[in-house]
């Protein structure tokens, strides 16, 4: 059985990569999505300018925020920033994947942070999404509001 | 549907309201013990007063409101970077808006590049951020 670590600031290392397993795309998946965000475009659902349905842009994002829970135990934490470049439309049926890298960790006025840049990608390898999150870790034992 | 007539700087995109209960959040996010979106006395024991929208949440809000501004020219060429500044919380009541800052030539049209922000019903500033798209 595999252990999980811990995720702390000091046992994160930059360069370090993660990898998601593969995900099949469902309608499901688009329509559970749909409800959770309120929206319900008709390109979700039909067809669309790209042929048939496509997703929201932003589903797969929480694949790739979940990288780290593929490696280690998280206590706590808080997203500060995210980007994104949406490159190709994501389309029900799709097999896809993430990866991505530890770019940076950082302490702020007592607060610490990682930066992790990703990418999802279809079966064939085409990149459908780029982007960078910025993570604040909560310290196990500590409070928010002990910050 | 996404709006055919001419973009200027200064042009508020139509705003989104947007209320993420509990059960949203938890389709969102998936129910799980030890969540500060889904589990209320953890979420308390880390110090909030209840349970957290995750902040991607608010990206998704953005995106829809990009989409419906400028259709297929964001759901591929579309970029957004998002800073979340505050906690949004169950039960809150967002409103998402945009204006344009800027209109970019680029190969295959125009970016058009939008100042976003959401904000809660007490008028504070949840996120804050740009996104762009392509305009044929």
């Amino acid at each position: 059985m595999t252990e999980f670590p811990k995720l702390t600031y000091d046992i994160l290392t930059i360069g370090e990569t993660f990898e998601s397993d593969e995900h099949l795309v469902t309608p499901e998946d688009v329509e559970t999505y749909a409800f959770a965000v309120e929206d319900h475009h008709a390109w979700f659902f039909g067809r669309s300018p790209f042929g048939g349905p496509v997703a929201h842009p932003t589903l797969m994002a929480n694949q790739a925020l979940h990288l780290r829970h593929g490696k280690y135990i998280l206590h706590a934490g808080l997203h500060a920033k995210m980007e994104f470049t949406f490159l190709q439309p994501i389309e029900p049926g799709m097999r896809v994947r993430s990866r991505g890298r530890v770019i940076d960790k950082y302490e702020r006025r007592g607060r610490q942070y990682m930066v992790t840049e990703y990418v999802t990608e279809d079966r064939a390898g085409t990149p459908l999404v780029r982007g960078q999150f910025t993570q604040m870790l909560i310290p196990e034992g500590t409070r928010h509001g002990d910050h | 549907m996404a709006i055919t007539e001419a973009i200027a700087v200064g042009q508020e995109l139509p705003a989104l309201e947007k209320e993420p209960s509990q059960r949203r959040i938890d389709a969102y996010s998936g129910v799980r013990p030890r969540s500060i979106h889904t589990d209320e006395d953890w979420a308390r024991q880390k110090g909030f007063r209840t349970t957290l929208a995750q902040g991607m949440m608010s990206t998704a809000y953005v995106s829809e409101m990009m989409t419906r501004f400028l259709g297929a020219g964001f759901v591929k060429g579309g970029t957004m970077s998002m800073t979340f500044v505050k906690p949004v919380y169950a039960g809150d009541r967002l409103t998402v808006r945009g204006v344009v800052k800027e209109l970019r030539p680029e190969s295959g049209g125009t970016r058009v590049v939008v100042e976003v922000w959401c904000q809660n019903q007490r008028g504070e500033k949840t996120a804050v951020g740009t996104a762009s798209g392509l305009r044929g």
